[in-house]
């Protein structure tokens, strides 16, 4: 198994509400994905493929700023609905999940809610765990 | 005091993490800003107006893409360096916030530190907050 894939493995396995999960290389092609099984997608594929070319773009103005607030880590584009993350990986490489925002039935009856936390220290912490694999 | 004067003051007393605010209408235009006295800026303004304009034409897609799918408002966006954040959200139909909050990990952190969180829930129920006055 590709180490990549096995990312996305790994990924799908740490949490629930990650819906997809993909690798793409630095020209926006998918060249892994994992879709969480029983789930409709919310995004026509169509639409996460734009995605992804606008954070691959944003990633490479970002390397513009590393010399003063140091390297990127990720992205969180947060809906109502779902976020959005992105990690760079090596090579041009980036990884997208989509992860489900709706919010905890413990909240909903207490205050307003603006969805839940993404474990970001814990994906992170997987595609570190990944990049040192051979 | 003007609602937007508000919320930056709000912003900055409530989390000491928040080194620079910014309000700039959708071309990137500053038009409102709060920088911590006690902290040099880390990226030159000429660098942040740049960031701004790239933003807000993110901002513009996301919110076309939120009409076209189902993805309920779109909330916020978070860009993470080793040692800054970039939190960006949309005030109105006309005014973006923008926030670089300080990531360094904490003293105290034993393990490997992504840095510091970023409470979104409280950030945006100030914005909510503000945004019920006219």
């Amino acid at each position: 198994m590709d180490k990549y894939e096995k990312l996305l493995d790994m990924i799908m396995d740490f949490d629930e509400t990650v819906r997809f999960a993909a690798v793409t290389d630095e020209n926006g092609s998918i060249l892994w994905n994992s879709q969480r099984t029983g789930l409709k997608n919310i995004v026509p594929v169509s639409e996460t493929k734009q995605t992804i070319l606008r954070a691959l773009d944003a990633w490479k103005e970002n390397s513009g700023f590393k010399k003063y607030l140091g390297s990127g880590l990720y992205t969180v584009a947060s809906y109502e609905k779902i976020k959005r993350i992105t990690v760079p990986l090596d090579n041009g490489k980036m990884l997208f999940c989509s992860i489900s925002n709706e919010p905890l039935k413990s909240a909903i009856s207490k205050k307003k809610s603006y969805g839940h936390l993404a474990d970001m220290g814990k994906i992170l912490s997987i595609v570190d765990f990944i990049k040192s694999q051979k | 005091m003007g609602r937007y004067e508000k919320v930056l003051n709000m912003l900055m007393d409530y989390d000491e993490s928040i080194r620079l605010a910014i309000i700039s209408n959708t071309s990137g235009d500053i038009l409102w800003n709060s920088k911590r006295s006690t902290t040099n800026l880390q990226v030159p303004i000429a660098e942040t107006k740049k960031a701004l304009k790239r933003e807000s034409e993110d901002w513009i897609d996301r919110c076309k893409a939120a009409d076209r799918i189902a993805l309920g408002a779109p909330l916020y966006h978070i860009t993470s360096f080793e040692k800054t954040k970039r939190v960006t959200l949309p005030l109105d139909a006309f005014h973006l916030l923008f926030l670089s909050v300080d990531n360094t990990p904490m003293k105290n952190t034993k393990k490997k530190s992504y840095g510091k969180m970023v409470e979104m829930g409280k950030i945006l129920s100030i914005v909510d907050f503000v945004n019920t006055f006219e």
